[in-house]
């Protein structure tokens, strides 16, 4: 609860900080901020309850999965510095606005009412289309903000054609109402059903699963890769936690109904995602195409709903967000020393005899690589251990055994660039700031910690 | 305690189909009662003096955009006074300060654009 | 002459809110075939206005009134301002019986079938005449619903505001040494 009025205000100062500080010390300001808003949360623990008239949720593993969105955000800061130096850049707007829509994502995870979910969608996508758009000089970057902003606006619009389903079946727009009509006949839940399924599709577009998928790849690779980055772990943490909210408050007694649809789903994300990446020769698209299919290993948790899923999710969650962050990191740091045709290059070849040129940074993409790719003795294998054996705890053995095929496909895309850094060059040194090679680190050892000892924070959960 | 039902709204219909009958009827009436020669010359926008070319829709500048869609945000926050303003006496203190705080945020915002020159048309 | 029958015995309030359905899918047909995109946007009032319509009937006063001031007055301004933005002299030509368009208007009627086979089979409650109250939509309730319950999402709007207005003003402000269009 506390960090949200944070946010709200800080972002508000970040705007007046870029009329009169200079664009190199907002990062700083940025960050103490977000420390802040993380400070704050303390204030929150230990007081589980509803607060304001039934809007807001707060309880210790909430607050948890709080901390992880924050610390996804600052982490993303970490990797932007040193990206927002030219004249052409915003900081200040940019930050304010990343602010704004943490508030959003802070929102999406803790809400009770429907109407502060649809609230906190809207500013956290307004404020990516934004953001996605903010490279102004870049076509391609255009081009993808207006394709996410028709595309995400169509989506809330289903999403609230299914908020008002469920405000006409249930009477109430409180998450635990989607009780109420349990007992109904089948006549009775029609409304029902058809506001579940509408509220479902408007999310499940926002974490890009299978068949919504189709704005992903144009989206992350048009915006700035910093944004990109946040894309991929804030928005993904924020909707996948307001779907599991869903899931277990307001449709836990319809879990026969919709776990079969879901299914479908997953499957598909996983296929689809992990397929279409190892054709692609773009790394933004390729970490695209890996979202979607780490989108369906999420949504296994919603089919395996039980008393450890929430944990599991949010384990899922911070191993993703830091694997992504520190892939996406690495990747902006080489990117904007290869300049082709006068803009960063994005083709994967950037990677070529990254090891010779800087061994940290070759050993970090390493590590986030196969912590994408779930392989033991880092946090990814555990991350999906876990949601698998959820699922297969609820019967479903054959998406499981579709689970564990398609991360076998996803070694061969998640081993290009490793294979790519290994290469012989006689390019020369990468220099990197110190802050983002520490954002670095921190990511990188994370992994290697929670891959060794993933009960230290499961069992936080 | 029956009142709003949707019957109270007849005059209110009646007074606006009258005045929408009215201008329909002035124009309709206006073509086709007077006098009325149809050639090309009479029916272009200007009868005299120089010839115009081209369209009309000329591409503008995108300073009207922002301001259009500043203007947008504002009217939404004022609509958001009406109800307020209504209950006014009924939400006493606990309802101004709420209102104190929305519009607190909005005119932070305000002067940001303010601070920020967009508002400024010439400045390069 | 059975339908003749059932038009004959629609009340007053059927009548206008069939007149006013009517209208509405005029309106939205007209803005989705119009080929001058101007007329679209007209079209699109009529929409609106008729929606209000509508919301009137439903004793939602003050939502019809917003849906008046706000979409068939600013949004639609928008529009027309993002329409002169636009080079519209020569008609596009895309979209005319391409895959994509069949492929849309069968999901778009897809969808549609399967909404109208839902509620058709829906059962309804159905408001009680006798006991309902008819100021729910006026402006005093929903004030008060808004400002003690919704307290939170109410404040939490003037965020989406400025989210809204620093990114109008992030990808809308001219930088220096930019041409006027």
């Amino acid at each position: 609860m506390y960090p949200i009025i944070v946010f709200s205000v800080s972002g508000l100062l970040m705007l007046f900080l870029g009329l009169s500080v200079n664009k190199k010390s907002l990062l700083p300001y940025n960050l103490l901020f977000m420390l802040v808003g993380l400070a704050s949360n303390f204030l929150d623990w230990n007081a589980p309850g509803l607060y304001f008239n039934g809007m807001l949720e707060i309880s210790n593993p909430i607050i948890l999965v709080q901390w992880v969105l924050i610390f996804a955000a600052i982490l993303v800061s970490g990797i932007s510095s040193r990206q927002f130096d030219d004249t052409h850049a915003y900081p200040a707007e940019y930050y304010a606005i990343m602010q704004f829509a943490l508030v959003g994502a802070l929102i999406m995870v803790s809400f009770q009412n429907l109407l502060m979910l649809f609230v906190g969608l809207e500013i956290l996508s307004v404020g990516l289309y934004v953001l996605t758009g903010s490279d102004k000089r870049n076509l391609r970057g255009n081009e993808a903000a207006i394709k996410y902003f028709l595309m995400g606006s169509f989506a809330t619009g289903i999403f609230l054609f299914g908020v008002a389903m469920f405000y006409g079946a249930t009477g109430s727009f409180d998450i635990s109402s989607g009780n109420s009509v349990a007992n109904n006949l089948l006549e009775g839940k029609m409304f029902f059903w058809l506001g579940m399924v509408f509220i479902f599709i408007g999310l499940l577009f926002k974490i890009s699963a299978a068949p919504f998928h189709f704005w992903t790849a144009d989206v992350y690779q048009g915006a700035p890769t910093v944004f990109s980055a946040f894309m991929a772990t804030i928005v993904k943490t924020a909707v996948i936690f307001a779907l599991f909210r869903l899931a277990a408050y307001s449709f836990n007694l319809e879990y026969e109904n919709w776990s079969k649809f879901l299914v479908i789903i997953i499957g598909l994300s996983m296929v689809i995602g992990n397929v279409t990446a190892v054709f692609q020769t773009n790394f933004k698209r390729v970490l695209a195409f890996s979202s979607i299919s780490q989108a369906g290993f999420m949504l296994l948790s919603l089919i395996g709903l039980g008393a450890q899923s929430y944990g599991n999710l949010g384990f899922y969650s911070l191993s993703y967000a830091l694997a992504t962050i520190s892939a996406f990191g690495v990747f902006l740091v080489i990117s904007s020393n290869t300049i082709v045709e006068g803009r960063p290059s994005e083709n994967i070849n950037v990677f070529d005899g990254l090891f010779s040129r800087n061994p940290d940074l070759a050993i970090i993409l390493l590590i986030s690589m196969l912590s994408l790719a779930g392989i033991p003795l880092t946090s990814g294998f555990w991350s999906k251990f876990f949601v698998l054996n959820d699922a297969a705890a609820k019967g479903y053995f054959w998406i499981l055994i579709l689970g564990v095929l398609m991360s076998a496909v996803s070694l061969y895309y998640y081993f290009n660039p490793i294979r790519a850094s290994f290469k012989k060059t006689d390019l020369g040194k990468i220099e990197i700031s110190s802050l983002s090679k520490y954002t670095l680190y921190v990511c990188a050892a994370l992994t290697i910690l929670f891959g060794i000892a993933p009960n230290i924070l499961r069992s936080l959960f | 305690m029956n009142k709003g039902l949707p019957q109270d709204y007849l005059p209110l219909l009646i007074q606006f189909s009258l005045a929408l009958g009215f201008v329909v009827m002035t124009i309709f009436a206006s073509t086709y009662l007077g006098p009325r020669l149809r050639s090309k010359r009479k029916e272009d926008p200007f009868e005299c003096g120089i010839e115009s070319q081209g369209d009309a829709r000329l591409p503008m500048s995108v300073k009207y955009f922002l301001i259009a869609i500043l203007f947008v945000l504002f009217d939404v926050e004022i609509i958001f006074m009406y109800p307020w303003a209504v209950n006014f006496k009924k939400l006493g203190w606990f309802g101004f300060t709420e209102m104190l705080m929305f519009v607190g945020f909005l005119m932070a915002g305000f002067y940001y654009i303010i601070k920020k020159g967009v508002l400024n048309w010439d400045e390069d | 002459m059975h339908f003749l029958e059932i038009i004959k015995n629609l009340s007053l309030v059927q009548w206008a809110f069939y007149f006013l359905s009517i209208l509405t899918l005029y309106g939205a047909l007209g803005t989705i075939l119009s080929k001058n995109p101007i007329h679209s946007v007209i079209y699109l009032v009529v929409t609106f206005f008729s929606i209000s319509g509508i919301y009137i009937m439903l004793n939602a006063q003050f939502l019809a009134a917003v849906n008046v001031i706000v979409y068939a007055g600013a949004i639609m301004v928008l529009f027309l301002f993002v329409l002169m933005f636009l080079n519209l002299k020569e008609e596009s030509t895309e979209m005319k019986t391409s895959p994509m368009l069949i492929a849309a208007v069968s999901t778009g009627l897809l969808l549609g079938l399967i909404l109208i086979a839902t509620i058709r089979k829906a059962e309804i409650t159905r408001v009680n005449y006798n006991d309902f109250d008819p100021n729910t939509g006026l402006i005093e309730t929903l004030g008060m619903v808004l400002y003690k319950n919704y307290m939170l999402p109410f404040e939490l709007v003037s965020v989406l505001f400025l989210v809204a207005m620093s990114g109008a003003i992030l990808l809308g402000k001219r930088e220096k040494g930019e041409s006027h269009f």
